[in-house]
């Protein structure tokens, strides 16, 4: 299955929404929901499902849903 | 020199006129001039000396941050940077506050160690431009700036007078590159510029401190005040305390216009929030955008694996922070605490909240949202108890007699200074404030407004009337000043 697709279920799943499309230039004012007491959970479903761990600073940085895509294709590959 | 000074009525024409006939070269240095002026008027030696050291540090930690190898080097920098400006902060502004509850828990011990007695600093402005200093090094850390290489603009950054003494908390990133962009004259700019500095003026001088009287009245004294004075106390409080630091910041705001520059919006109708959340990104914006970036997210990221209980943690830690960077007292601390543990329940409560909502079938409800803002209000209020007390036995007090010895007719109301003329003036201008507040954001209402020079200069003056006629006489001091 393509990385976006992972990701979107991940987002389903955090946000209880089975009619979210993710796509890279989306950010946290898209989603309903995705605020930064929320944000936390979508880090780590995230993780569990890709099998990964952030840093800090690149938890911290991201600006939309393309960095994280980024960063989750460099980390798994 | 306050925003509300004959002073300063004089120094901004002045400042303005000089920037304006200086070229695009030499215009940082006539502001970079005027602001360490701005704050020499405080007549305090130390603080111009103080900046100065803060922001040559912070400059320097900036460049070997950036240029430092490897993430362990950047990481020791970045604290190192972080901690020479939380120490200038500690030795500033909470010493006396340690010495004190150190040598009361020695007493408490019954330990034989003399604590010596530490005098407080005056330390207006200190807290805003060391929140700027440490988060433009962990911006920098980031990698979302690059280290300003012109010691000139970076100290103009630090200490731009209109933000110097109570914000806005500008980031680098919005500010810096709005000082080096070439000045031209923009007629809209100066006139938008004036007219929020007199607006600022009007909310500072009119209402906030008529609802100074009654609030001071009530809290200076509490155990002289009726149940219904208490309760009314507190109310004019939140808004005093909101109409003078929007009032501030306005007055900032418009300032910052005139030399074509744009601050952060500090508020958007905090007391319409539907949750304590919601309140704090309407409050005080540049400081609790601050307190999130900057501790509760690297917080919560620290304890994800706990999961909500990490986010709760981290929520409570945020707002102690926030609660002690006020200032160095018990009041303080709790007002924090209590945002913190609001917020911590809401994290545990949100999940349940919409299942709730569809139980009792109210989820639909157009009634729904005023419910929210009044629960949001009050759990606000309750907490400015503790910010404003002038002893924690007065704030126990008033939380015990909030609803006794209530009294009866509206001379009950009333307390000294504090007259049924003022009371219908604080009714009739609060009106005002929030019709304008919301005609503002209406575009047709706006067009009109820019199209119609009779109405607009009918508006000026009928500003100009109000602040001449009905503005209080105490030239009060603004009350963030303190923090």
């Amino acid at each position: 299955m393509e990385l976006q697709e992972r990701l979107n279920e991940v987002f389903c799943q955090v946000f209880d929404d089975e009619d979210i499309r993710i796509a890279p230039e989306m950010t946290a004012d898209d989603v309903d929901g995705w605020d930064s007491l929320s944000h936390v959970n979508l880090i780590v479903a995230v993780e569990s499902t890709f099998g990964i761990r952030f840093t800090h600073k690149e938890v911290l940085t991201f600006k939309n849903i393309g960095d994280l895509m980024n960063c989750i294709a460099a980390k798994v590959q | 020199m306050p925003f509300n000074s004959l002073h300063y009525f004089i120094f901004l024409p002045i400042v303005y006129l000089v920037f304006y006939l200086a070229g695009d070269r030499a215009r940082w240095g006539v502001l970079l001039a005027a602001s360490f002026g701005f704050y020499c008027a405080l007549k305090v030696p130390y603080l111009p000396v103080v900046l100065t050291l803060v922001t040559l540090t912070t400059y320097c930690f900036g460049i070997w941050l950036h240029k430092a190898q490897g993430t362990r080097a950047k990481l020791a920098v970045l604290w190192g940077g972080i901690a020479s400006n939380v120490l200038v902060l500690v030795l500033m502004k909470y010493l006396p506050f340690f010495s004190e509850n150190l040598g009361g828990l020695c007493r408490l011990l019954s330990l034989q160690v003399e604590v010596p007695t530490v005098r407080a600093f005056v330390a207006i402005g200190v807290s805003y431009f060391v929140f700027q200093a440490i988060s433009y090094l962990i911006d920098i850390y980031f990698e979302v700036e690059e280290p300003e290489p012109h010691l000139g603009y970076f100290a103009l950054y630090l200490s731009f007078f209109p933000k110097l003494l109570q914000g806005p908390i500008e980031r680098a990133g919005d500010l810096l590159p709005q000082l080096k962009t070439p000045y031209r004259f923009d007629y809209d700019n100066m006139r938008y510029g004036m007219l929020l500095f007199a607006w600022g003026l009007f909310k500072k001088v009119v209402l906030a401190d008529r609802l100074g009287i009654y609030a001071d009245a009530v809290y200076n004294d509490v155990h002289a005040a009726t149940g219904l004075q208490l309760l009314l106390g507190t109310y004019a409080y939140a808004f005093q305390i909101f109409m003078d630091f929007s009032g501030y910041t306005d007055m900032a705001l418009g300032t910052a216009r005139l030399f074509n520059i744009n601050l952060t919006q500090n508020f958007n109708s905090p007391y319409l929030a539907t949750s304590v959340a919601d309140f704090w990104r309407r409050w005080h914006i540049s400081f609790s955008r601050w307190i999130l970036d900057y501790i509760f997210k690297p917080l919560q990221m620290q304890w994800r694996d706990w999961r909500t209980w990490g986010t709760a943690a981290a929520l409570v830690v945020a707002f102690l922070v926030s609660g002690i960077w006020h200032g160095a007292s018990w009041g303080f601390v709790i007002w924090g605490g209590l945002h913190g543990l609001y917020m911590a329940c809401s994290v545990f409560y949100k999940p349940y909240q919409k299942k709730i909502y569809q139980s009792l079938g109210i989820q639909k409800s157009r009634y729904l949202k005023y419910w929210q803002m009044l629960v949001t209000f009050h759990l606000v209020c309750f907490a400015w108890v503790f910010f404003r007390v002038n002893s924690l036995g007065d704030a126990l007090y008033i939380c015990r007699f909030p609803f006794e010895r209530a009294g009866r007719g509206l001379h009950n109301v009333l307390v000294h200074g504090f007259d049924t003329e003022d009371a219908r003036l604080v009714l009739i201008a609060g009106a005002l404030v929030a019709l304008c507040g919301t005609l503002a954001r209406n575009e047709r209402v706006l067009s009109a407004w820019n199209r119609h020079g009779a109405l607009r200069w009918l508006s000026y003056n009928a500003l100009l009337l109000a602040l001449i006629f009905l503005g209080t006489k105490s030239q009060a001091s603004f009350i963030y000043f303190n923090f």
